[in-house]
């Protein structure tokens, strides 16, 4: 379980999805780095990626980490945002309608109570169409 | 080595001390002057400072001692840690142990603390699982290959079959397609049978300088050994369909070995997953992308071919003594070049051990001559 000065630390980055664009090569990772992962440079600046994007892969647990007991079934993507690729919980879908391809969009939620107790808000994803929920 | 196994009335330092015995009775108990402990999680034992307790357990204060950690991968890189203080010069002797317990504690506990191999600002704050991550590689590899899940499956099949034939194993029952597909979904697509067990275990080796190869009289060459890592985190990762760091990692100590993918008879891998199996097959170069499940389903890896893949059962059905594992690895295939181990037996001059930390993020390979 997280801590709320994790979450406190992250916050924008978390919420706003910061990722770091290298100015030499041009390469745009999340979670961001301090160096480029690619060409190594640190001549790199923070950017906002879009909130829209599509999901590459996605799995349903049955089994997640201690805590997040309530969100289970717990629905995990990978989603293609832009140049970057983010790893977040799709939400308001049932599993079996996901599927890879599918476009989704950033939303605000609740997620699991810090070891402090605290109730975090945390970056999620819907379906962009609600029709496909 | 230890059996694989739930070892509820064996303490980590009395397997660690099985393991090391074992070791040192193949050399005539000669001394070793550093102690070097691969393990990942004793703190979920409440107990650190593994290097002190063990070597204080076994008669060796004094020496040398120091613990390595790499994830799931932390056996590999103790072995690449004990190799490297030979070659620096520093020390002629060392003793390389892998340990770890992982069935203490109750079964969440242990999955929470395997997951601390992902990254905990980005991935675990999600609630995903060591096994999600590895759905999600799986569901990709799948969709962009068009590999079907039988295919995967049968590793699983294959692995059990090797692995009832070695006494160490954890799960020496034979399985079928059908214990596979059947079995409960963990994180879809990975059902419980396409992964490894939790396991407890010990493996030790008696690393030596060429001068006191002597102290043996079956030495086995480390012909090469290469490491390299990856983002422990997914998404900033530039290929999803394989592990760089395996393949970085494969073709340094291939280099140093001086030899070729296509020289290695026997191999241990790290098949946490039926998914990581394929990956890794791929990455080291054993297979092209996209192929290795096609390669297995056609035979391909069975005892009797070359290279014959996880004669042990791999980490499905030997078991995932997670710190261990990668000195399990070293064991069994020295045994194999040998002549000596007890399972499936493969003739052999040249083997490869590979062992990975997270998805992919900390990958060690050695290999091993006779």
């Amino acid at each position: 379980m997280t801590t709320i000065q994790r979450i406190w630390r992250i916050k924008n980055t978390l919420l706003r999805l910061l990722s770091t664009r290298c100015l030499d090569c041009g390469f745009v990772a999340y979670p961001p780095k301090a160096s480029c992962p690619k060409c190594g440079s640190r001549r790199l600046i923070k950017e906002e990626l879009p909130k829209i994007g599509e999901v590459l892969s996605y799995t349903v647990i049955n089994v997640p980490l201690r805590g997040f007991e309530e969100f289970t079934p717990l629905i995990i993507c990978l989603i293609k945002l832009g140049e970057a690729k983010v790893l977040a919980e799709l939400v308001d879908v049932k599993p079996g309608n996901v599927h890879i391809g599918m476009k989704v969009m950033a939303t605000l939620r609740r997620s699991a109570k810090t070891l402090d107790g605290v109730i975090p808000y945390v970056v999620k994803f819907r379906p962009l169409s609600l029709g496909s929920s | 080595m230890t059996k694989v196994d739930k070892h509820t009335e064996t303490s980590l330092r009395d397997l660690a001390a099985e393991a090391a015995f074992k070791a040192l009775d193949e050399v005539g108990n000669e001394k070793p002057e550093a102690v070097v402990v691969g393990n990942m999680l004793s703190s979920l034992i409440e107990q650190e400072n593994l290097a002190a307790l063990i070597a204080d357990h076994i008669g060796l204060r004094g020496v040398c001692g120091l613990k390595v950690e790499g994830a799931c991968g932390s056996g590999g890189v103790a072995v690449l840690a004990g190799y490297s203080m030979i070659a620096s010069g520093l020390y002629d002797r060392v003793l390389v142990i892998g340990v770890e317990k992982l069935l203490e504690r109750p079964t969440p506990d242990t999955l929470r603390g395997l997951a601390y191999a992902a990254d905990a600002d980005y991935e675990l704050i999600y609630g995903v699982s060591f096994a999600g991550l590895n759905a999600l590689i799986m569901r990709y590899y799948m969709s962009k290959y068009d590999v079907r899940r039988e295919e995967l499956a049968l590793w699983s099949v294959i692995m059990h079959q090797n692995g009832a034939k070695n006494p160490y194993a954890q799960l020496r029952n034979e399985i079928t397609l059908e214990t596979v597909l059947s079995s409960p979904v963990v994180a879809d697509p990975i059902r419980l049978y396409d992964a490894c067990p939790l396991s407890d275990g010990a493996a030790a080796v008696y690393i030596t300088s060429e001068d006191w190869k002597k102290v043996s009289d079956t030495p086995i060459l480390v012909a090469g050994v290469g490491n390299a890592v990856d983002s422990p985190d997914l998404s900033s990762r530039v290929s999803l369909d394989e592990f760089y760091a395996s393949r970085i990692s494969a073709e340094k100590a291939l280099r140093t070995a001086k030899l070729d993918i296509k020289d290695i008879d026997v191999a241990e891998i790290h098949d946490a997953y039926t998914i990581t199996a394929a990956v890794s097959l791929e990455s080291i170069g054993f297979a092209e992308k996209g192929k290795a499940a096609k390669l297995w389903s056609e035979g391909r890896f069975r005892p009797g071919d070359k290279p014959t893949i996880n004669p042990s059962g791999g980490l499905k059905s030997r078991g995932h003594p997670v710190g261990a594992t990668g000195v399990y690895q070293v064991v069994e295939v020295a045994m194999q070049l040998r002549g000596d181990f007890p399972g499936v037996s493969v003739p052999s001059e040249i083997g490869l051990t590979q062992n990975i930390g997270g998805v992919g993020s900390n990958v060690t390979t050695i290999v091993l001559r006779r």
